[in-house]
């Protein structure tokens, strides 16, 4: 944008969900990454149904403790690994609170793991967001659960081996009546609608919500001049490994 | 309401937090410490701990636990969480954030032997631990009880403390107050004039009595704004610059050194004018009581010291007890984690000799600490 | 045994006295040697554990080999003759054996009467404690236990007498 210009507020309001703290654009993810664009999906969904209020949002150790500058929403950055039991703990003391558990792969299904899956079976009531991009991006690229065979990776040098984890068919296993889906950032407005859909069900207080979404790590991809490449990978082999539907 | 029942020291503790008014438990089982989750989950599924809201969970581990908790203190619930040994190493990731962003969450650990998973029936190994576990500097309230009775006192005192000065507070049992069976007076704290102190959420609280910017560390705290007007509260323990951690650890010091003269307590027992000096804490001080009315029968002169909070430590106090003293004997169960902080606490003040008795995981009985001071006459 | 040990120290308790009762145990709850103690009297009781028994009850033969360190001339000792058999080491202390098991087993016909038997024989070896206010202390201990299961009551005090007139 030139000097020149003046930003009409209506553009503004298209752009960025209400619910969003202006004051911290330029947002502090690396170019291209796929954060903004999850934060973005559900700040319209908490705009839709007008729960800003209402909302106890709680981030990992991670790129997802760069969100804690991005809402007015009331925040909790735990430790690494633990947010999700403290957001259940959270809820089981207010049932009322819109309660969110914001994660990464690495939170939600390596030191996470066992409280995720805990949590699962216990159908506890609350939301939980992870972001998967096949990395620990701000540690600077190290394999991560969800890295997908022969990828290179910090402490993959040699490419990543053949396990990795499938977080919503696990999730669907223990849990028959969860709402679990998978998104995928290139598709913003169908994310905002699975977001809202995934509001909803909480709210409504039916269950567990075990939302994953694909993201790309532009920095540990080594795609962040290439952006075709990004989408081909997050799109393509990606996509194929973890497949963009409702469980 | 008050009323002596005879009682194991773990359903002492139950009762205490039923008396504070605490509401939610989050635990997991762990010898010697078990049966207050047993009691608490029996409350909680009983229709009146349904009707009060009462809360218990046993999570998949003590660190889920400990999390959990910090969850219910957040939401601004009475929370508690019991331990010891290897689920109290555990427990110090979450203490280590409730200590870093002034979280008031409350744990009874009854130690047990250690190092690692060791026996499950008792010691005083844990001293350190309870003080100086995680990766802080050690701000956290510590209470040592001698008597099952205590076990109840400091059971409902350690949620008014908590609340009331935004610090980690433990009651640092042991194995063999956990499980003993004896007369406890439960009575109602109201009757006693003791003060419950108010909670107050950390998270979707729209109105505050205490502000957090008293209370957590403030490059920990943003309140944001909203667009009409709605103040947002926002809790960060990641740090960028070293200028910000350097702030948060410098006001968490000056919060507590404001208050740690009111909180610390301590206990003197004996002649005055005896020139042997025994500093012990929790049922060894019993014991050392014994042991000092026994010997005072044989004309033999003896006083204690007992520190009854190790954190704070009552360092004037054993500095002032020390006048007179010719030798300080300092049996625990445990090695040099109690009389580390006696020699801290003299240095530059008195040169008295101090002799540890150092059982670790072994207790101690009035007999041996009688032989201890004749040793040493 | 615990349970023994436990229903001594409440039954003292519920009789005025000043009573203390700690289980002693490791992580396997079967396996181990299981112990426990109790004391009471008139003077406040600091310290749960103590060197020198004034009475020791054996239901083990592995437990002699344990508690042997605790005797002191004078102690009073009572061998569970049911299970304990090698009572060689005790000599000195003239132990009151007592088939507790078989009494219970053929007499009463109730296995489970065994601890009360003992704890007849605890009571009758134990200066401070009265028969007549021990017996209502166990009526009240027990007393769910015997509105679900009326004649466990007579049985109970049957086998508690024989114990107490085996002394």
């Amino acid at each position: 944008m030139s000097k020149n210009s003046t930003i009409n507020a209506n553009d503004l309001k298209l752009a960025f969900p209400s619910c969003v703290r202006l004051e911290s654009k330029p947002h502090l993810f690396c170019p291209g990454c796929g954060h903004p664009e999850v934060l973005k999906a559900l700040g319209f969904a908490i705009d839709e149904l007008g729960i800003q209020k209402d909302v106890a949002f709680g981030i990992d150790i991670g790129c997802s403790l760069l969100a804690w500058d991005y809402f007015n929403l009331d925040t909790i950055e735990t430790h690494h690994g633990r947010t999700i039991p403290t957001m259940v703990g959270f809820k089981r003391a207010n049932p009322k609170a819109v309660t969110i558990a914001y994660v990464g792969d690495g939170g939600a299904y390596a030191i996470g793991g066992g409280h995720l899956m805990n949590a699962a079976v216990r159908d506890e009531k609350i939301m939980i967001i992870v972001v998967n991009n096949a990395t620990y991006g701000m540690t600077g690229g190290q394999e991560a659960p969800t890295t997908l065979p022969g990828m290179i990776m910090d402490t993959a040098p040699y490419g990543a081996d053949q396990y990795y984890m499938k977080g919503p068919d696990m999730i669907r296993q223990v849990n028959p009546t969860a709402f679990v889906a998978r998104g995928i950032t290139s598709r913003q407005l169908a994310l905002r609608d699975l977001m809202k859909e995934a509001l909803e069900f909480h709210i409504a207080g039916k269950g567990m919500v075990f939302l994953e979404v694909l993201s790309p790590c532009t920095l540990n991809w080594k795609t962040m001049d290439r952006p075709d490449k990004t989408f081909a990978f997050l799109e393509g082999e990606l996509s194929q490994a973890f497949p963009v539907k409702k469980y | 309401m008050s009323e002596k029942k005879f009682l194991m020291g773990n359903e002492a503790l139950g009762r205490a937090a039923l008396a504070a008014g605490a509401k939610a438990l989050y635990g997991y089982p762990i010898t010697p410490t078990s049966e207050v989750l047993h009691f608490w989950s029996k409350e909680a599924g009983s229709e009146k701990g349904k009707k009060d809201g009462l809360i218990f969970l046993q999570a998949e581990d003590e660190i889920g636990a400990s999390f959990m908790m910090i969850g219910a203190v957040l939401a601004g619930v009475r929370s508690f969480t019991a331990t010891g040994g290897p689920g109290h190493v555990l427990m110090q990731d979450a203490f280590s954030m409730a200590e870093a962003m002034r979280l008031p969450v409350v744990a009874y650990i009854n130690q047990r032997g250690g190092p690692s998973t060791s026996t499950v029936i008792y010691s005083q190994s844990e001293v350190n631990l309870a003080c100086f576990g995680g990766n802080g500097n050690g701000y956290r309230i510590v209470y040592s009880p001698a008597t099952l009775q205590e076990m109840y006192d400091y059971g409902i005192k350690v949620f008014d403390t908590s609340w009331k000065y935004r610090f980690p507070t433990f009651l640092l049992g042991d194995g063999y107050l956990a499980k003993m069976m004896g007369e406890v007076d439960v009575y109602d704290p109201a009757e006693r004039g003791i003060k419950v102190e108010p909670t107050e959420a950390y998270m979707l609280e729209k109105s505050r009595t205490r502000p957090l910017e008293s209370i957590v560390p403030s490059p920990e705290l943003h309140i944001r704004k909203g667009k009409d007007g709605t103040s947002y509260d926002c809790f960060r323990n990641c740090l960028n610059m070293e200028e910000e951690t350097l702030a948060v650890n410098m006001e968490i010091k000056s919060a507590w050194d404001k208050v740690a003269p009111e909180i610390m307590e301590h206990e003197v027992f004996g002649d005055t004018s005896a020139e042997i000096l025994i500093v012990a804490h929790g049922i060894v001080s019993a014991s050392a009581k014994s042991a000092i009315a026994e010997l005072a029968q044989q004309g033999i002169k003896t006083r204690l010291f007992r520190p009854i909070t190790l954190r704070p430590f009552p360092e004037d106090a054993l500095r002032r007890a020390s006048q007179g003293a010719k030798k300080i004997l300092v049996p625990e169960s445990a090695l040099g984690q109690l009389s580390r902080f006696v020699r801290d606490s003299l240095y530059g003040h008195a040169s008295v000799p101090v002799i540890e008795y150092g059982r670790p995981s072994i207790g101690i009985t009035p007999g041996e600490i009688e032989r201890l001071v004749k040793e040493n006459l | 045994m615990l349970s023994i040990a436990k229903t001594m120290a409440y039954a003292a308790w519920l009789q005025g006295k000043k009573s203390v009762y700690v289980p002693y145990f490791s992580t396997e709850k079967r396996g181990g040697v299981s112990i426990a103690y109790a004391q009471f009297g008139d003077e406040e009781i600091a310290f749960p554990k103590f060197e020198k028994a004034d009475l020791w009850v054996v239901m083990s033969q592995r437990a002699i080999d344990r508690i042997y360190d605790q005797l002191q001339p004078g102690t009073k000792v009572i061998v569970n003759s049911t299970l304990v058999h090698d009572i060689s080491r005790l000599a000195a202390w003239n132990p009151h054996e007592i088939d507790a098991g078989n009494i219970a087993k053929l007499q009463l016909k109730k296995p489970r009467t065994f601890n009360m038997v003992l704890m007849g024989a605890m009571v009758a070896l134990t200066p401070g404690l009265d028969k007549v206010s021990f017996s209502k202390a166990l009526d009240k201990t027990f007393k769910e236990k015997y509105e679900k299961e009326p004649a466990l009551q007579a049985l109970n005090e049957k086998a508690f007498k024989i114990g107490y007139d085996l002394i």
